[in-house]
């Protein structure tokens, strides 16, 4: 893909210690959530299954579900979060 | 606009944020909408389920030979008849399902988990034929010890639902098992630091009673299982699409292979995003070859289906005496009923999301018991924790002096202030709110004898995600609106406004409709307030899709470029005069052309919507406390709430007094009482205590609008947030009251008169 800006992708404690090894920050190369998720399942492959099913995103702080066309600007935060369903 | 609308934009519509007569309103009160247990079709079958008498019994063996030997019965079910499904849970912890345990909630297997479980169902030819038969199905049980409580479930030696059960999330692993699924943490700073910073450090118990979603049209359906096996169902649902996946994952099907149908539904509040019955019809449908209608009893509702969790909790806040919050900490234990997968992680996440606080830790714990499985209820999870932790801000506001609005305003939540569960916020909307509060003319009055104000906020996500929409331009320029939303809380009416608004055209020229789940695109469930925000998302970029197709024909009519018209107040017109000396063209004139222009006009547009911001509601309620009996009257009840902008604001002001209205429900009265066998004292509605008109003051409602940009005309998610704060508010009016702290709920009249005993007595 064509690079992008740099963002710091985040997850939670308990993420991070079972699937990175217990590092909760990355910084990433990428210009959309897809570009993020590729990134990161080449650092631990796999990974983009389980973000993509079982994760809600926060970019900047604003929620979105799993959408690879979701735009990440330079210097993002991107924090994987456990999804949240309502009622 | 409508004194209660507080506006920050100036911006004016001629359709959004006004208040047309709703849509489904005539056949409704004419007794002519169709429900889900309305649908007749010829031949069609009674149902009927067998439910288990014990709250916790080994299943040894079960005999339907006489039932199914019964004159006029044409079907019987049981656990035998569905597939079995693998033990995993599948997708995201939150709604992390496991069809292992839906399976068997569905239908009992090896053991019966709760009163009311379903064991059997029939189909006969008449409702009394279908009602012996379940008399003549024998069940041979093991009675089992059982377990209610949350705290009693905990214990060491409590009885254990699944014998096989470790909880997830302790490392290392616990090696025996228990009835906790699982616990979960999320902190941020360092509490005990800012403990030691506190000038007051208060801490407290709680616990708070499993209530029901109370919605009035018990669960129903109807399925048609045809010869080629191709299903129809018409189901009253928060979701058609989602019970027909979960009816095709839970008998084996394909989910082409089954359409839904959204019957009108009588109220949902999340108690409708979970089955019970829709794999039992579409089952004995295909065994009868004949439809099948399932509707629940009253008492089956109480009895069979999920409430919101009970919960016994901890929180500890610590406050400086100018009234910042220097640390916050609570241990939040929930019922989950008979399956794993209680609302906790929202309730841990919520618990302190309105606030800026450095030092916040948040635990919680998600635990089985012989109770229905817990199902979503309005904001699942939120209130339950707000309760604990508005009710603690209360007594350290008190302790410091400072008016409680004041020191929730000086800690309130902005932009960039950083969550408990990691990412900063990204909207306002809280502070406002509060502001509301303090500059309605009601708050600084005095009040009488036993009497007290109290307040307290609340805090939920709110949804997006995918929904889909259809445009149909009619040839006499009316225009069809279709989404796949069940119409819950007035979105036909929202999602006509909206379009309407965008064409630029009269809303009496637009008709919205849910479509079924053959007529439009996937569209997830109406829950999570996400339907106004992600399906108006949908319908107006539908409408904006038509708008570009009406340009591009009034274009060959005119015989220029596309670029050169533009849509403007509901027509076509050059885009300057360089263009040509045309008149403008009505979307009706251009609908008469359609055929001579392309056919017919028509667009669909899905989404998977994000950025919905979240929902803030701060409220303040008068009560007055008899001292004699410990009844509690409302006297005032004032809700604040930002809600983006209101499309239609008499459906937004419903939504927040309905919040607020289940929420003094839940505060002073709901709760389920359980014999010493574990089954269900109170199952219906003289004994399970709703509030009624007569217990209620006009709940008066504030909207503050302060407008997501991430929705086209700005709105956000208004069907939750306002169910947060009641309980908490009305606990702190009753201490300011009367001086007696309620740290349970219900605060029934017998709890408030032993607590003044009490107080009495010291």
């Amino acid at each position: 893909m064509a690079a992008g800006g740099h963002c710091r992708v985040v997850f939670t404690s308990g993420f991070s210690a079972r699937y990175t090894g217990g590092v909760r920050e990355f910084d990433v190369e990428a210009r959309n959530l897809r570009g993020v998720i590729r990134e990161m399942d080449a650092k631990f492959p796999g990974l983009a299954e389980t973000l993509e099913n079982e994760t809600t995103v926060a970019v900047d702080g604003e929620l979105f579900e799993i959408d690879f066309l979701v735009p990440v600007k330079d210097g993002a935060e991107v924090f994987f979060i456990p999804k949240i369903e309502g009622g | 606009m409508n004194d209660s609308v507080i506006t920050e934009s100036t911006k004016r519509f001629k359709w959004v944020g006004t208040r047309p007569i709703r849509p489904d309103g005539v056949p409704k009160v004419t007794g002519r909408a169709l429900y889900g247990g309305d649908l007749r079709m010829p031949g069609m079958l009674f149902g009927r389920v067998l439910r288990s008498p014990h709250a916790h019994a080994r299943i040894k063996s079960i005999d339907i030979s006489a039932a199914e030997a019964l004159p006029g019965v044409k079907a019987v079910i049981t656990a035998k008849d569905f597939p079995d499904q693998k033990f995993e849970y599948i997708g995201p912890e939150r709604v992390a399902q496991n069809f292992w345990h839906i399976t068997r909630n569905v239908m009992a297997r090896e053991k019966v988990l709760y009163e009311g479980h379903q064991v059997a169902a029939v189909a006969a030819t008449s409702a009394s034929i279908a009602e012996e038969a379940l008399r003549l199905i024998k069940v041979d049980y093991e009675v089992l010890p059982h377990v209610i409580d949350v705290d009693d479930a905990m214990a060491d030696d409590a009885p254990l639902l699944f014998e096989d059960m470790i909880t997830r999330g302790v490392e290392p692993a616990p090696t025996k098992p228990s009835n906790i699924s699982k616990r979960l943490e999320f902190k941020i700073g360092d509490v005990d630091k800012g403990f030691a910073e506190a000038d007051v450090v208060i801490e407290k118990e709680f616990k708070t009673a499993a209530v029901h979603q109370g919605y009035i049209e018990p669960h129903a359906c109807s399925a048609n299982f045809n010869a080629d096996g191709q299903v129809e169902l018409w189901t009253s649902s928060q979701g058609h699409f989602q019970m027909r996946a979960l009816v095709a994952q839970l008998l084996g099907m394909k989910i082409g292979d089954i359409r839904a149908y959204a019957a009108e539904i009588g109220g949902g509040f999340g108690g409708k995003t979970v089955t019970y019955l829709d794999p039992l019809a579409v089952l004995l449908s295909k065994k009868s070859g004949r439809p099948v209608r399932l509707m629940m009893s009253r008492e089956e509702v109480f009895k069979g289906t999920g409430p919101t969790s009970g919960s016994s909790m901890w929180v500890k806040i610590g406050v400086k005496k100018d009234g910042t919050i220097t640390a916050a900490d609570g241990i939040f234990k929930f019922q989950a009923g008979a399956f794993p997968g209680s609302p906790v992680m929202n309730g841990c996440l919520c618990s302190f999301a309105p606030y800026a606080i450095e030092n916040m830790r948040a635990v919680g714990y998600d635990v089985v018991s012989n109770r229905p499985k817990a199902a979503a209820y309005r904001a699942p999870g939120s209130p339950i924790s707000a309760f604990a932790v508005e009710s603690v801000l209360d007594i350290c506001a008190q302790k410091i002096g400072m008016d409680p609005v004041q020191m929730r305003l000086k800690n309130a939540a902005h932009i960039g202030t950083p969550t408990i569960f990691g990412p900063k916020h990204a909207h306002e909307g809280y502070a406002e709110t509060l502001k509301a509060l303090q500059d309605h003319p009601a708050y600084k009055t005095t009040l009488g004898p036993n009497q007290g104000r109290g307040v307290a906020s609340g805090y939920w996500f709110n949804g997006g995600g995918e929904s889909s929409a259809t445009i149909q331009v009619n040839a006499d320029g009316t225009v069809l609106v279709a989404t796949g939303s069940p119409d819950i809380g007035g979105s036909r009416a929202s999602m006509a406004l909206m379009a309407a608004e965008t064409l630029g055209v009269d809303y009496s020229t637009v008709r919205a409709i849910v479509a079924d789940t053959g007529s439009v695109g996937y569209t997830h469930v109406t829950g999570g307030s996400r339907v106004t925000f992600a399906s108006g998302t949908a319908v107006v970029n539908a409408t904006k899709s038509v708008i570009k197709d009406l340009c591009k024909r009034a274009a060959i009519i005119w015989d220029v470029d596309p670029e050169a018209v533009i849509w403007e107040d509901g027509f076509a017109k050059p885009a300057g005069a360089n263009v040509g000396n045309f008149e403008p063209l009505s979307l009706k004139a251009l609908a008469a052309k359609a055929a001579a222009t392309g056919g017919p006009i028509t667009s669909a547009a899905s989404v998977n919507a994000g950025g919905q911001a979240p929902g803030f509601s701060s409220q303040f309620c008068d009560v007055e406390v008899d001292p004699e009996t410990g009844k509690v009257t409302i006297l005032r009840f004032v809700a604040a709430q930002d809600v983006g902008r209101a499309i239609h604001p008499s459906y937004v002001e419903g939504q927040i007094q309905g919040g607020v209205v289940q929420g003094i429900g839940w505060a002073l009265n709901e709760e389920y009482i359980y014999n010493s066998k574990g089954q269900l004292d109170n199952a219906g509605f003289l004994d399970y205590r709703c509030p009624v008109a007569s217990d209620l003051p006009m709940i008066e409602a504030l909207l503050v609008e302060v407008p997501n940009p991430a929705h086209p005309y700005g709105a956000k998610g208004v069907g939750e947030v306002n169910i947060c704060p009641p309980m908490a508010a009305i606990a702190n009016a009753i201490d300011r009251a009367v001086g007696v702290r309620m740290p349970e709920l219900p605060m029934s009249p017998p709890k408030v008169r032993a607590a003044l005993d009490a107080k009495a007595g010291a």
